[in-house]
This record gives structure tokens, C-alpha cells and sequence, in this order.
């Protein structure tokens, strides 16, 4: 075959195979989505759901046992009403990849979404624009600039002032405190460090901070932070880890050079919990976050079966969690289902 | 003009997914998806179209996600620190991401290093100057405010074609976003810039055999540092409009991306070799991305599966790419014998 008459046929193999190629992709779509419809007799592919029925949707930060819990509470309450379509989303870590989302679930029409930010700035022009289409968005523990219908909160601040006077109590009223910290730049790390200081200075004046350092949420990273800490304040006798991975840091830390610490984390991990009951973590603020998934989903329930728009908020609603600050006396209450 | 067959090939997939989606998920066809279409992957499809510059000459720039933090942060610390006017932020921030871009050729060319090492390094380099410029964690209370300069969010602008034109009546067509705009402009340059001139084809000439392109008497060197200059100054354009759409830049922005704009021009037609592609098969490549993200979420398909078909998508792109080589090199072979 000549040059031109081998490029023709490639050509016409090329037009052929993409042919075939739709034509097999087309039919295997339509056998996976599409019915046969008896009394028409035509093929239908399955269409947008009907009206009667509410759509709401979980943009979460990232897969993680607290929004999985969320997840759990919200699914629970939201399968009961039958009426609900309910979806799961991952943000990736990636505030672009949240306003992606986000602007994809008002194009759908959903009428509510909850929403654990990536970043509190970031998300705002989205439930901005969520609002104007009257969908109410519940934001889950990080609250966001933009006013929205309803913000359910682990109580970061007064928790953490309990967590201070239940940690000078436990340390005698006075001694040297060292704080783990989340990375600076995010809204709930200060809640949970001024709450965490102001309850100092408001029920033990005498205890001294002595150190806040970063170690990024992560157990790993607060155990070779608290091992610097401790050779620079080696009199160091209490530490408050931001968050439970953290405070487990801490504890390993402790364990390792037997030390006796008094150290309280913040979430009410199961593995937290069971450090407590074992004696090797002194205490942590426990929230039920199924139940925290519930009540958001309660809300949400009540919004959109009762057709309230988002535009109807006169101002943003708040709801903080109650929250049990878990010792070894207090731990025992905390039920089997209730721990993640 | 002389189309390729990887072009011709990747125009015909867009429209058999754009097609196949309007067909079988629900509100895939409506105006507001294709907003969120161009709104949301405009900035990728510009990001793609720089990364070809590097990869034309046979290199790869990792580094173009965190180029797009550290312009993202730049500007964050210009408009809520300094309070600096907003069009002179915008060239602040053109020319640090032309800077940076710069440096990564500089390494390449002038320490000689891979250019997978180099970009590699300066990924993590930009990073951490991210965060050690970062206005979020040096002055409190910046977390929580947004970017007001009208400069800056005017970019995020929406344009109402269908209004102004008077075709809403028989044709309702989605509101068009500046960013779709932009990148259009910018294809239209870089193409014609590639194309057309005698530096653009030197590029080609680089990535198809650098030596060669040497005793041929191109500038091999300064060819490279500008290729990836102009992956810099992409990220930069890309940086803007997405800290505009997002009212605020984070330390994390832009993390993963360079991966998405690789995938985006190698499912475009760019070969990983060198030497062969072009920018429109990147900004396809990257709205064809966009496209299969929004239908598989609009028929809910989950997230992890859509990353595998993401992935599939990518691998045929390549599998295509190696499978044109090889047909290439064996048409080459018979002809020589």
C-alpha cells in the first residue's frame, strides 16, 4: 500500500474503531442505567429523582474518625425520615476541591448541606452562593466568615476552660505546663488554646505556662516535640495536647522515660478514652460526635421539611455540644456505642 | 494547518464524555454545570498548559503547586499586610511566578540537575517559604478575612453572554466566568507564541533532541529557563484566579495540583519524551478531567472510584501516547532501511 492509501486507511480504522467504541460504551451505559420501558416501548435512562424528596449532602475535610462519625449520626437520623437522600463527600484536604463540590450540590438543587471547612475564608463566597439558592448549609466544628444557617460546635472554648481547672486540680494548683498545639492560622486551634489559658488564669493563677509548640495533630510529631520540650523544662508536670493524637504523643513520651505527667488531650477518642481508664492519660474533653451527626441532621431535617429557605435566617444560629471532661472517675459513664 | 491525530482524537473523547454525561446524569446538561465547569477548572486548564512548556522540552516542573501557594500567599500578604494597591499586586504577582519558574530553569541548566530532582527540591523550597511567609500565622485574625481588593476579587467575575447577546430566548447559555475568558486569551498567545515563532519551534527542537537543537545553533539553555519561566508565570495566572474565587489563600493551596496538570497535558497529547505537543490538547485535556470529576459526582458515583477512573483515563492517555511513539519510531525505521 502506498503512503496515502495507508493513511486513508487508517483513517477509516480510526473512524471505525471510535465508531464501535461509542456505539459499545453507549450501550453498556445504557444497560447499566437505562430501562426498557414495557408500555412505551422505548429505552429511558434514569433521570433526575423526583420533587417529593429531600437531597442533602456531607462535604467533610477529609476521611477521619471524627466526620466519619458525623457521618454515622447524620445517616442514622436522616434514613428514619425515609424521604432523604443523603451523600457523603471528601474534600481532599483541598479547599478547591470543597468549592468544587460545593458548587456542584447547588447545581443539583439539594436542599441542605453540611459542611466541615478546609478553611473558614475560603469557603464563604460558596455558602454565599449556597444561600442565594436557599440552601441552608451546617457547618460541623470550624465555623466560617460567611453567616449560614447553623454552626454545631464541640464547645472549643468553654471546654477547654474546664479542661484547664479539671488539669490544675489534677496537678495540685500549681506546677508547669506545656501546651502541644495545632499549626497557627486555623480558627478552632484558638478556641481550644485561649479557652485552655484563660481557665488558667481564671482557676489556677499559680500554674505557668512554660511552652506552646507546634506538632501538627499528629502523634508522631508531638512525641519528638515533647522530648525537645522536656530537655529545655525538664520540671515540666502537666501537658495539654490541642487534640487526642497529640496527648497520646505525650503519653508515649511519658511512658518511655517514666515520667509522671498530668496530661489531658481534647476530642474523646475511643483510644484516648481507654488511656484513661488504664491511668496512663490523666483526661480529655469527650463530645459524642454521633450525637453531634444527629442534632445536625435534626436541624437540617426540620429546615427543609418545613421549606425554610436559607434567606430566612435572620442571623446565624449556634449550637455548642455538651461534652463530658473525661477522668478516671468520670470515664466509666461514657457507654461502648457511644465511643469512635 | 496541520491537525494531529492525538488532537483529532482527544476533541472527538471530549464530546463522546460531554454527550455521554448529558445523556445518563442528572443536571450534567444545564447551564449551571457548564459555570461550574469553566468556573472551577479554568485555572487547571491554564496550569496544564504551562506544565507543556517544561515537558516539551523533555523536562517536567513538579513544582507548579507550590509556585501557586507561595503566588496565592504573596498576595494574601500584599492586600491584608502591606494593603498594597491592587494592580500593582497584580504584577507582583506575575513577576514572582516568573521568578520562581525561573530559578527552577536555572537549576536545571545551570547546576545541570534532573529536572525532576530540581523541580522536586524547589517544591519543597517554595513550601516552606509559604509558610514561613505566611500572613495567616504572623499576624492573628487574618484567618478569618477575606481578600476585598477589587482587583483581586473582580477577577471572579461572571459574564452574562446569553443576556447581553439576546439568545436566552431559543439558546439559554451559561454565564461565563473571566477565568474561562483569561484562559482562553492565554491559549491563543502561548499558541501562537509556540507556533509561530522562531522560539517556540526551538522548543520543539530541545525536547525532540537537545544536542541536536545544540550544534544547531539554539540557545539550548536559555530555551529551558524559559520554558519553565513560562510554567512559572502560568501558575501565577492560575494563582490569581483561584485566590480571587476563593477570597483568600491558604499554606495548602494548590497541593496535588502539579499531578493534575501532568495528567491534564499528557491526556492533551503532550509526550513525556519531548519534542511533541502542543497547549490546546492540555486545556482540553484538563475541561475532559473537569467534565468526568462533575458527571461522576452528579450520578454519585463515589469519590474513590471517580480517582480510579481518573486514573484509568490517564493511563490509557499514556498507553496512547507510548503506542504513537513506538508507530512513529517504527514508520522512521522502515523508511531509513
Amino acid at each position: 500500500m502506498s503512503d496515502e492509501e495507508r493513511s486513508g486507511a487508517d483513517r477509516r480504522n480510526f473512524l471505525k474503531t471510535s465508531l464501535l467504541g461509542t456505539a459499545a460504551v453507549a450501550s453498556g451505559i445504557g444497560g447499566l442505567f437505562g430501562r426498557f420501558n414495557p408500555s412505551t416501548g422505548a429505552l429511558e435512562v434514569s433521570s433526575a429523582r423526583a420533587d417529593t424528596r429531600l437531597k442533602m449532602a456531607f462535604v467533610q475535610f477529609q476521611p477521619h474518625t471524627v466526620s466519619t462519625a458525623w457521618g454515622k449520626g447524620i445517616a442514622e437520623v436522616l434514613a428514619t425520615q425515609q424521604i432523604v437522600d443523603y451523600d457523603q463527600l471528601d474534600g481532599q484536604a483541598k479547599l478547591e476541591v470543597q468549592v468544587s463540590l460545593m458548587d456542584t450540590l447547588i447545581s443539583q438543587g439539594v436542599n441542605v448541606i453540611f459542611l466541615q471547612p478546609v478553611d473558614s475564608v475560603g469557603v464563604a463566597p460558596s455558602i454565599a452562593k449556597a444561600k442565594r439558592a436557599g440552601i441552608a448549609v451546617i457547618t460541623l466544628n470550624i465555623d466560617a466568615t460567611e453567616p449560614h444557617a447553623a454552626h454545631v460546635e464541640m464547645n472549643h472554648y468553654f471546654g477547654a476552660m474546664d479542661i484547664a481547672k479539671a488539669m490544675g486540680d489534677a496537678m495540685g494548683g500549681k506546677g508547669k505546663v506545656a501546651i502541644l498545639n495545632a499549626p497557627p492560622g486555623i480558627i478552632i486551634r484558638d478556641q481550644r488554646t485561649n479557652g485552655f489559658t484563660d481557665g488558667l488564669k481564671k482557676y489556677h493563677p499559680d500554674i505557668q505556662v512554660v511552652s506552646d509548640q507546634v506538632a501538627d495533630w499528629d502523634r508522631k510529631k508531638a512525641q519528638d516535640v515533647l522530648t525537645t520540650v522536656l530537655a529545655a523544662n525538664p520540671d515540666i508536670t502537666g501537658v495539654y495536647g490541642v487534640n487526642d493524637s497529640m496527648a497520646l504523643g505525650a503519653m508515649d513520651v511519658a511512658k518511655d522515660k517514666g515520667l509522671k505527667l498530668v496530661i489531658f488531650g481534647n476530642d474523646g477518642e475511643k483510644a484516648a478514652l481507654e488511656a484513661i481508664e488504664a491511668g496512663d492519660m490523666t483526661g480529655t474533653q469527650y463530645t459524642d460526635v454521633f450525637q453531634q451527626g444527629r442534632l445536625a441532621a435534626a436541624v437540617a431535617t426540620v429546615l427543609a421539611s418545613g421549606g425554610v429557605s436559607a434567606k430566612a435566617f435572620a442571623s446565624q444560629g449556634h449550637l455548642l455540644m455538651p461534652y463530658i471532661i473525661a477522668t478516671k472517675d468520670t470515664v466509666g459513664q461514657i457507654q461502648p456505642s457511644q465511643r469512635w | 494547518m496541520h491537525v494531529r491525530r492525538a488532537t483529532i482524537a482527544l476533541i472527538v473523547f471530549f464530546a463522546l464524555t460531554i454527550s455521554l454525561f448529558s445523556l445518563v446524569a442528572p443536571r450534567f446538561a444545564t447551564t449551571s454545570n457548564m459555570e461550574n465547569l469553566m468556573g472551577g477548572f479554568s485555572f487547571i486548564a491554564i496550569l496544564a498548559m504551562g506544565e507543556a512548556f517544561p515537558i516539551l522540552t523533555r523536562g517536567i516542573d513538579l513544582s507548579i503547586g507550590a509556585i501557586v501557594a507561595l503566588v496565592g500567599m504573596v498576595v494574601f500578604d500584599l492586600s491584608l499586610i502591606f494593603h498594597v494597591p491592587g494592580y500593582v499586586i497584580l504584577a507582583v504577582a506575575l513577576a514572582v511566578g516568573a521568578l520562581a519558574g525561573a530559578l527552577n530553569g536555572l537549576l536545571i541548566v545551570g547546576l545541570r540537575l534532573q529536572p525532576f530532582i530540581a523541580t522536586l527540591a524547589t517544591l519543597a523550597t517554595y513550601r516552606g517559604v509559604v509558610y514561613a511567609i505566611s500572613g495567616r500565622q504572623l499576624v492573628p485574625g487574618l484567618t478569618t478575612t477575606p481578600i476585598a481588593d477589587p482587583w483581586i476579587t473582580g477577577l471572579e467575575t461572571y459574564f452574562d453572554i446569553g443576556g447581553a447577546l439576546g439568545t436566552d430566548d431559543f439558546l439559554p447559555l451559561p454565564w461565563f466566568p473571566l477565568s474561562f475568558f483569561v484562559m482562553l486569551a492565554m491559549l491563543a498567545v502561548l499558541s501562537v507564541f509556540l507556533l509561530r515563532t522562531k522560539v517556540g519551534r526551538d522548543i520543539y527542537a530541545v525536547g525532540g533532541n537537545a544536542e541536536a537543537a545544540r550544534l544547531a545553533g539554539i540557545n539550548t539553555g536559555r530555551i529551558i529557563l524559559l520554558a519553565y519561566a513560562l510554567s512559572g508565570l502560568c501558575a501565577a495566572v492560575a494563582a490569581l484566579l483561584l485566590v480571587a474565587r476563593l477570597t483568600t489563600a491558604t499554606e495548602a493551596l494548590g497541593f496535588g495540583m502539579e499531578l493534575s496538570a501532568i495528567a491534564a497535558a499528557v491526556i492533551g497529547g503532550v509526550s513525556l519524551s519531548g519534542g511533541v505537543g502542543s497547549v490546546f490538547g492540555p486545556a482540553l485535556g484538563a475541561f475532559l478531567l473537569g467534565a468526568v470529576l462533575l458527571g461522576l459526582t452528579l450520578l454519585g458515583i463515589s469519590q474513590y472510584v471517580q480517582q480510579i477512573i481518573t486514573g484509568l483515563i490517564l493511563l490509557a492517555a499514556v498507553g496512547y501516547d507510548r503506542f504513537l511513539l513506538i508507530r512513529r519510531q517504527r514508520r522512521l525505521a522502515a523508511n531509513v532501511a
